[in-house]
């Protein structure tokens, strides 16, 4: 057939072979040693639980677009893997002494109701996982109670911190009963299946820098602002710097879910801005409830990215502002 | 005029049900369905207090000067609720704690006050009572409803009878109630749209063949106009149904089972034209 007659379409004429499913490939990469390494630190019922909240989530996104009549082949070719993501950051982020049936649900309703229902990859308003974790968190923690330590005791020979997290200890004011160290092997510390092991999530997030599917400067500008802020609240203690920073979800948060496409502002200022708040938000929030706040201040600056991005915008190129005509005038 | 007393009932407890369709009274929706129980109590009493509202402020319907109207409805409205908080509070004092502040607040609830201004300031005083009771049912039905559910999934209850240990915490919370509350009124929504279709589709088929029943022209007229399109002036013997049938038709939207009526409408012209004859 004859090719060479001129087409007219809209942009962009240029395509990158840079997919939505790769990218999610890529973020599922990332993740594997967090939960490889929670699966070290925390036994089979941390594979378990990683593998329903995973499997609930795919599931769910198959059964409601099968419900929605869409037809089978076609749901197999669009699947895009954000729903993987999701089901894993979902399990991460819930410790072992929940029920079995927590992840279900948390991954369920991250999947159906804060994606599927807002109309699917790209149009949700907020970051599924969070919100999965925030139902998890909302609905279950009352009959669960407290977290649990790993199974590999702390380096510096103390009690594993059982009970309240450290944060809330710090929070507190007493000092932490753990080493830096410890803090940032996760050995000893109690929490979530995927935030304990700082340098496997590291990893992850400088895999995903290599990978340019993230710039790290913005989870740096993050976790930075939460250090410092806690610097300031607690009365410009410097001590408090590196464990504040390194407990609780802050580095899983920053990395992985502050990050999320769809629900960071578009414009290089407006990131900043949105990153810079994150971190006061955090460490404000943490300092005036006593507890863990990574998920909450990253659903409320979530809600407030429309409005950043209406106010901050990129100046088209050669554009010049109108001048007043009372000026003119 | 004579009062239509199953329109009263259907539209108080489906078609404009308060709560799910009208959105009214919001406030204690959200805040008392935790407990099946709270939903009937505060139902009924909402529902006492419409009915008796509703009357007197149809007895005084032409006494009342509308630019005071609301004043005097809030006063109305006002003394009927200090009558269900005296009477709760010496005979039921377990509900009254329960439903706690949002009682006095009966006093500002949308519904009532809607309820005062669109029907019972135009209406008879049988037929605003009428239109109290309905409401008042769709009000309590739909809390109580919400209220065993949000009960159910939250404390593993129902009307205060333990199910079972399992219970998802997330519904008894403020966010749980935005979230059941939206789910309501999508799945009522979805249902008396469905209803509301048949029977528009229904009294379609039934005008198209009294208009059928007049000229040629009419019933081409009538054939094509399931589509949006305006037809032309119709000349025929029954202009009112023809008007009928042209607002009807443009209300159905799309392909609403045109085979199925345009067969239903064959029928149906055959026995009316065999009637005329």
């Amino acid at each position: 057939m004859d090719n060479t007659v001129l087409t007219y379409s809209p942009a962009p004429h240029l395509k990158a072979n840079i997919t939505t499913r790769k990218i999610m490939a890529d973020v599922c990469i990332a993740l594997l040693p967090a939960c490889v390494m929670g699966v070290v630190y925390f036994g089979l019922k941390a594979l378990l639980i990683l593998a329903l909240s995973l499997f609930s989530a795919v599931a769910s996104e198959f059964i409601f677009l099968l419900a929605a009549k869409k037809p089978f082949r076609e749901i197999v070719r669009e699947f895009d893997l954000t729903s993987c993501v999701t089901g894993l950051l979902v399990g991460l982020t819930i410790g072992t002494n929940y029920p079995w049936y927590a992840p279900i649900f948390g991954s369920v309703f991250a999947v159906v109701v804060v994606k599927m229902l807002f109309g699917g990859t790209g149009k949700n308003i907020v970051n599924p996982a969070i919100v999965g974790r925030i139902f998890i968190f909302m609905s279950f923690q009352s009959v669960v109670g407290e977290w649990l330590a790993p199974s590999i005791g702390p380096l510096s020979g103390q009690s594993p911190a059982t009970g309240a997290t450290i944060l809330t200890g710090i929070l507190n004011g007493t000092p932490s009963p753990l080493s830096n160290w410890d803090l940032l092997l996760g050995t000893g510390l109690a929490g979530c299946i995927g935030e304990t092991c700082k340098p496997a999530l590291i990893a992850g997030g400088i895999y995903l820098a290599a990978r340019k599917v993230i710039n790290i400067s913005y989870p740096v500008i993050y976790i930075a602002v939460t250090g410092l802020f806690s610097v300031c609240l607690s009365g410009f203690d410097f001590s408090v710097f590196l464990p504040s920073v390194l407990s609780g979800g802050l580095i899983l948060g920053a990395i992985f879910m502050a990050t999320d496409y769809t629900t960071t502002p578009d414009t290089a200022i407006g990131k900043i801005l949105y990153f810079t708040m994150l971190g006061l938000l955090t460490a404000g929030l943490r300092y005036a409830t006593k507890m863990e706040t990574v998920s909450f201040a990253i659903l409320l600056m979530n809600l407030l990215v429309p409005l950043i991005d209406r106010f901050i915008i990129n100046k088209p190129f050669g554009y010049k502002r109108k001048k007043k005509e009372a000026e003119n005038g | 005029m004579k009062t239509d007393y199953k329109k009263i009932a259907f539209d108080g407890v489906i078609a404009s049900n308060p709560t799910l369709k009208l959105v009214l009274g919001t406030c204690p929706t959200l805040a008392l369905t935790t407990l099946a129980m709270n939903g009937i109590g505060m139902g009924l009493a909402v529902t006492f207090v419409l009915i008796c509202s509703n009357a007197i402020i149809s007895c005084l319907r032409k006494v009342i000067p509308s630019e005071v109207r609301i004043p005097a409805f809030v006063l109305i409205i006002a003394t009927f609720v200090t009558i269900v908080r005296l009477v709760l509070d010496k005979l039921l004092p377990d509900i009254y704690d329960s439903l706690g502040l949002y009682l006095p607040l009966i006093v500002v609830n949308c519904i009532i006050l809607a309820r005062a201004e669109s029907f019972a300031s135009k209406n008879t005083v049988l037929a605003s009572a009428c239109d109290g009771l309905f409401m008042g049912i769709g009000f309590t039905l739909a809390l109580t409803v919400m209220g065993a559910v949000r009960e159910i999934l939250g404390a593993g209850a129902i009307f205060g009878f333990k199910l079972w240990d399992f219970q998802i915490s997330f519904f008894s919370s403020s966010a749980g109630a935005f979230f059941t509350y939206a789910m309501f009124i999508m799945t009522f929504g979805i249902i008396s749209s469905a209803i509301g279709k048949k029977k528009k589709i229904k009294a379609y088929e039934l005008t198209r063949a009294a208009l059928n029943g007049g000229t040629e022209q009419a019933e081409n007229n009538a054939a094509f106009s399931s589509v949006n399109t305006c037809p032309a002036p119709i000349s025929g013997a029954t202009p009112i149904a023809a008007e009928q049938a042209q607002k009807i038709s443009s209300g159905i939207t799309g392909q609403a089972e045109k085979g199925q009526s345009q067969n239903g409408e064959k029928t149906q012209t055959q026995t009316i034209k065999e009637e005329e004859n």
